[in-house]
């Protein structure tokens, strides 16, 4: 089937319009994706008869806008990877790519951020107390407006001036269970999340 | 409610749309089960052996999620139309994944029968 130019325009355009949104996949994929969906476009001219502008617009109205047709990709793409791999790095990809898309895909990958961080540095601590046994850990000591501050410490620099470690050798075992709890419970809240988002998407 | 389901009859109310969703993935995989389709072939079989309205931007990612999950494969075969298309068929865990869906369904759509049995009587 041969297309006019006018015709032919249209569909690139909207082609070109998803292609610009499906940023992350893997350019292998985006190919793909574009291709199989000029080709439904093309049969569904076809099937219409006559190729008409109008013809075109209605097929391309059938599958939506671009951006959203390309949200449903990716956000289907990150789900499928986030729950087979469960790996943070891999959620914090699919988060990233979300946070592009939507406001509530930016604080949910802050809030993973934040628990990540947190889970690595208790795990850290408990590992950096078998190598720097005085000076490592969880302390407390007073600031300099005489409140007392909270601080983990990998013990690279000497103890804090009248601090006091908290929970001495208990933090090796309380560190690590803490710590990969916490990676573990974010990992699954964002899980959640995505798996919430992607229920709230447009579906027939 | 009767207001609000007026202005959209496409969508229908929101459990119905709930159903139609959590039944799409069954739908397109036993779509499949007799052999090879590309997307719009799947697209016209949903239409015309059920009354599943599937939105046409719907079903391309789903296929894609699907390849995604090791269900389906895909590949490119050329056409008398003079573009090549895309056809899907089920890999073994997706024919396994199927049946088992499958067995679900219809254990689940017996029990709701009796359910609901003494509805149709009172009709």
């Amino acid at each position: 089937m041969t297309m006019s130019g006018d015709v032919q325009q249209r569909v690139e355009t909207y082609l070109g319009r998803l292609q610009r949104r499906l940023r992350g996949v893997k350019d292998e994929q985006v190919r793909e994706i574009v291709e199989e969906l000029r080709s439904h476009i093309m049969d569904k001219v076809a099937a219409s008869g006559e190729v008409t502008p109008a013809g075109v617009d209605a097929a391309l109205a059938a599958l939506g806008s671009p951006e959203e047709l390309a949200s449903q990709y990716i956000t289907d793409n990150l789900l499928a990877r986030a729950e087979v791999s469960r790996s943070p790095v891999q959620i914090l990809k699919s988060l990233f790519r979300w946070a592009s898309l939507s406001v509530a895909g930016f604080f949910v990958l802050l809030g993973s951020i934040v628990g990540y961080f947190f889970g690595v540095v208790l795990m850290l601590v408990a590992v950096a107390k078998l190598f720097h046994p005085r000076t490592a850990g969880l302390w407390t000591y007073p600031d300099s407006t005489g409140d007392l501050a909270l601080s983990f410490r990998l013990g690279f620099v000497s103890a804090p001036v009248g601090g006091k470690d908290v929970l001495g050798w208990w933090i090796i075992p309380i560190g690590w269970l803490a710590g990969c709890g916490l990676v573990m419970l974010t990992t699954y809240i964002a899980i959640w999340f995505v798996r919430q988002y992607r229920k709230s998407l447009v579906l027939p | 409610m009767e207001r609000a389901d007026a202005r959209h009859p496409e969508r229908g109310d929101k459990w119905e749309v709930q159903l139609r969703k959590g039944c799409l993935e069954l739908a397109i995989l036993a779509a499949l089960w007799d052999g090879k389709l590309y997307g719009l072939e799947i697209l016209r079989r949903l239409e015309s052996d059920s009354d599943l309205i599937v939105s046409e931007g719907t079903v391309y990612p789903l296929l894609s999620r699907l390849k995604a999950l090791g269900l389906v494969k895909s590949e490119w075969v050329e056409s008398d139309a003079g573009h090549p298309r895309k056809y899907y068929a089920l890999t073994p865990a997706g024919k396994q994944r199927v049946r088992e869906m499958a067995g679900m369904w219809t254990r689940f759509s017996l029990s709701m029968s009796r359910l609901l049995a003494p509805l149709a009587k009172e009709k």
